[in-house]
């Protein structure tokens, strides 16, 4: 009895093999080489860039040492500290104005029986779509102090002397932005709220608590991953433009960080400077990131379980023309007033002769579409690297989210962090960050789309994460273990169980990455050659000189064309089986 | 009268004859642009700070119209948005622009000594007035186009007679609040008209303005914008986009400052390093034809070459008072005035 025969030693052990290296690579899940990759893949996209900045953050002027001078030339400034404390304050308030717009929309259309809920998505779509120079325009004809509709019809009405709004003031700045940034609170609020079964708040009402603190205090706090990863895009989002702060923020006065690098790279070029100066924005994330972390660490926030829910809508009687009264008043700050004014200007021959009937024509449309060498061109150029840059930017946070919330490899908050890094970092430093690394030889990728759709993806990648990470925590993880249990490996369980479970907030994810992408503007400013012209650049081209029918034009095609690849989308996808729509 | 002429027609000769060096006998004859050559090529990149997109566009059309086969790529902005395009090439080491066209002198006074442009002169250069010949002797740059800066204003909102007549003028308070200007940060027309009026007037001129609250755009077009938006009265614009605005049913108007119109002169060149030299110098060449003349009186724009005339309700150059700084005033001036303006203004 010395050895067991053969036949008699279980399969599994039989099996074991010496520990050696090609005995381990062969044990090796076919999984961790995807993630190796996919590793590989965030260095290039993320890691290359950033390094280069703060690298040269650090460097003489021309290349040759290091030194410290450009921080110091960077902080010591008075315009740059303005600059900065400009565009924290736009930040926070463009993310507590948009809160203020989208939390109670997003409620309304998703937990109330409030009518006319159709019609609301639509509008929030139209206001997400609207690239925000575009509306910044239309808000200039709307609420300009001397000439903007509005104050023209109080003059008219009250007999006053002065209008009673004016754009183009710090208020003013932060809502033309915000209009345009409430729907990714609405987004995730409203997808996450859509997660959120009945149970909960039944249980808070057995306890004898009403409908507005129940709300408060156990529906609203469930998805406050949600209201929490809106408020933060919307705030990075904010002191990232470029189009706006240049548009209606210079008139006002009002500088802000975008503007100030801006400025760094007048001649004579002072790149190093600039790259100082866009650390802080760097250390913000971080921080914010780290808040958020502490704050959902350890809580649960799962909605979605392995037994099925029922989601309730709250009759709201006669509150109900309130919430609507409201929506309402959003809809039509965002999407119909200005979208009114624009259209005017785009059929008009000369906008400033207004509405009459001799002033109509399609000239405008003819022009940008059939004469102009560019635009029709910058069109498709446009949609064709939003959508690839959605593709991969969501892939990549799919995979990475996952990573991280299951915990599969140590150190994976810092490549959370690097998913979410980019975003702080304006457009136009991410550009230049590109610009450096990759587009002189030896990897030459200058004028060529690639550039365009890599520098896009690394700036959208923060977007497809934090709607990936807030989607993965809501998924609880005993389905998984069951797919693992019964021999499924980690492909098998996030291409087969965690994609079509989440596939209503992926497609989100996808839209969401994708319209902000078609109408990208201070990244694209410097990537884009003749070759791969982009619409945004050639809007803002023909913003400043006086061309206003031809953008008004344009941006009513780029409109259109979104929302129809939207509504298409939308269709093909159809809807999650789990949760039943009221 | 005529001594009044007199005195006008030498101002203006000798306003012009400062940025045209006596010394033309320098500029070598060229050789005539090889068509085949660059229709091999098949297309030229053209940065382009000059007037406004649509007259770019124009202009590329035109081009392509003529010569099937070669694609005209417009690249169309403000001079120091161009300018730093241009830049942050040669930084990158890429010869992505062939032909370079910007409305601040300064920036080939700058680039000139790296040696970055080509020395080649084009049979067209002979045929262009003579008050825009041979602004670099050594024949690295050319003018190829022309523009004014005049007070322009809306009129349904103020009558002609009390529009401001001069330059001074348009800083007196009772426009507070009513005028609207470019930015000498991006305009390269913008620039040099701030280089001029610290000339004439000093730096006050600017702390008066500053006092009535003017509405700062980027380029000079953003003037146009905002006369016709009703928002401001009055501006300091091109006398060009605002006509071109104009016939098409915008109610603007334009003033000729008794003081002097800005007499913008815009040069192009040939970067060395182009990768289609051949098509370059067929494009700069067209540039300097009538057909490109044709297209710019098409768009209200001033032609270069004499004997054509220019568009109904604008006034021939040579009738007009002008002023203008010198080529080391502007060179040395945009990037002082441009710092100036941030202090003062804030922006």
């Amino acid at each position: 009895m010395a050895e067991l025969s053969p036949s008699l030693i279980p399969r599994a052990a039989r099996l074991r093999e010496p520990d050696g290296l090609r005995a381990r690579l062969r044990r090796l899940e076919p999984a961790v080489v995807v993630w190796l990759l996919l590793i590989g893949l965030l260095l290039f996209l993320v890691v290359g860039p950033l390094l280069m900045l703060v690298v040269q953050s650090f460097q003489h002027e021309g290349g040759a040492g290091y030194t410290l001078e450009n921080y110091f030339a960077a902080f010591t400034n008075k315009h740059h500290l303005e600059a900065l404390e400009n565009s924290l304050l736009l930040g926070a308030g463009v993310a507590a104005l948009a809160a203020v717009f989208g939390v109670p929309v997003a409620w309304a259309v998703s937990r109330t029986d409030m009518p006319g809920k159709d019609l609301v998505r639509v509008m929030v779509l139209g206001a997400f779509v609207t690239p925000p120079y575009l509306g910044a325009i239309g808000w200039i004809l709307l609420a300009g102090p001397n000439a903007g509709w509005i104050n023209r019809i109080w003059m008219a009405l009250s007999g006053a002397e002065h209008g009673i709004v004016n754009i183009f003031t710090f208020p003013g700045l932060i809502l033309s932005i915000a209009v345009y940034s409430y729907p990714y609170i609405f987004i995730f609020t409203s997808a996450a709220l859509d997660a959120v079964s009945s149970e909960m708040e039944d249980a808070a009402h057995i306890l004898g608590s009403g409908g507005l603190r129940t709300t408060l205090k156990v529906t609203l706090p469930l998805v406050w991953p949600a209201i929490l990863g809106g408020l933060i895009i919307s705030f990075l989002e904010a002191i990232a433009l470029f189009g706006t702060p240049a548009i209606i923020g210079l008139p006002a006065h009002i500088n802000v960080v975008t503007t100030q690098l801006w400025q760094l790279f007048e001649y004579p070029v002072r790149a190093e400077v600039a790259a100082a100066f866009a650390m802080p924005l760097l250390g913000i994330t971080a921080v914010l990131f780290w808040v958020q972390r502490r704050t959902f660490g350890r809580k649960s926030f799962v909605t979605i379980t392995g037994k099925g829910g029922e989601r309730r809508l709250i009759k709201l009687g006669n509150w109900r023309w309130l919430a609507l009264g409201y929506t309402a008043f959003v809809s039509s700050i965002s999407v119909v007033l200005p979208f009114l004014v624009l259209a005017q200007a785009a059929f008009s021959r000369a906008w400033g002769r207004g509405f009459s009937l001799g002033n109509l024509t399609l000239s405008n449309f003819h022009y940008v579409l059939v004469e102009h060498t560019t635009a029709g061109r910058s069109i498709i150029h446009s949609f064709t690297y939003a959508a690839a840059t959605a593709s991969l930017a969501l892939l990549l946070a799919l995979v990475v989210a996952y990573i991280v919330n299951r915990r599969l490899l140590p150190w994976s908050g810092v490549l959370a962090f690097l998913c979410v890094a980019p975003f702080v970092i304006p457009g136009i430093v991410m550009a230049l960050g590109y610009y450096a690394a990759y587009a002189s030889p030896p990897i030459r990728l200058y004028g060529t789309a690639a550039l365009v759709v890599l520098a896009f993806t690394a700036r959208f990648l923060p977007i497809a994460y934090t709607n990936s990470d807030a989607a993965m925590r809501s998924l609880n993880p005993e389905m998984e273990d069951a797919v693992r249990i019964l021999g499924g490996g980690r492909l098998t369980v996030l291409g087969k169980v965690v994609a079509p479970l989440l596939r209503r907030s992926l497609i989100g994810g996808w839209i969401l990455v994708f319209i902000p992408a078609t109408r990208e503007l201070s990244a694209a400013i410097f990537l884009t050659g003749p070759d791969t012209q982009v619409m945004s650049v050639v809007l803002y081209e023909l913003s400043g000189e006086g061309n206003f029918e031809y953008v008004a034009a344009l941006g009513g095609v780029l409109l259109v064309a979104t929302v129809v690849i939207v509504a298409v989308s939308s269709r093909l996808v159809g809807r999650d089986f789990m949760l039943r729509r009221g | 009268m005529k001594r009044r002429r007199f005195l006008e027609t030498s101002a203006a000769a000798s306003a012009l004859a400062a940025l045209a060096p006596a010394v033309i006998s320098r500029a070598r004859a060229g050789d005539a642009p090889d068509v085949e050559g660059a229709k091999k090529e098949g297309q030229v990149s053209w940065y382009t700070a000059h007037f406004d997109t649509q007259t770019a566009e124009g202009v590329g059309n035109a081009f392509m119209k003529k010569y099937p086969g070669i694609k005209a790529n417009v690249f169309r902005s403000t001079a120091q948005v161009v300018y730093q395009r241009l830049s942050q090439d040669m930084r990158a080491g890429v010869a992505e622009c062939d032909v370079f066209s910007s409305t601040d002198v300064g920036h080939y006074i700058h680039l000139k000594p790296s040696g970055v442009f080509l020395e080649w002169t084009p049979p067209n250069a002979a045929n262009v007035a003579p008050a825009f010949k041979g602004l670099d002797p050594d024949g690295q740059y050319y003018v190829t186009s022309v523009g004014l800066i005049c007070i322009t204003y809306n009129k349904s909102k103020v009558k002609e007679s009390e529009v401001p007549k001069s330059w001074p003028e348009l800083t007196d308070p009772k426009w507070k609040d009513q005028v609207s200007v470019g930015h000498p940060g991006f305009s390269g027309y913008v620039g040099t008209w701030v280089v001029e009026m610290r000339k004439l007037y000093g730096w006050q001129y600017f702390e008066k303005l500053k006092a009535i609250n003017p509405q700062i755009g980027r380029s000079i077009n953003d003037t146009v914008t905002m006369l016709n938006s009703g928002e401001r009265t009055i501006a300091a614009g091109p006398e060009a986009t605002t006509l071109e605005s104009a016939a098409k049913g915008n109610p603007l108007g334009v003033v000729y400052p008794s003081d002097g119109s800005l007499l913008m002169v815009s040069p192009s060149a040939i970067m060395k390093n182009s990768k289609h030299p051949n098509a370059a110098k067929l494009f700069m060449d067209f540039l300097m034809g009538p057909e490109t003349s044709e297209v710019y009186v098409e768009y209200f724009q001033a032609p270069i070459l004499p004997g054509i005339k220019p568009a109904a309700g604008a006034k021939p150059i040579s009738e007009v008072k002008t002023i203008r700084p010198t080529i080391d005033e502007i060179t040395t001036g945009i990037p002082e005035v441009i710092k100036q303006w941030r202090d003062t203004f804030g922006v």
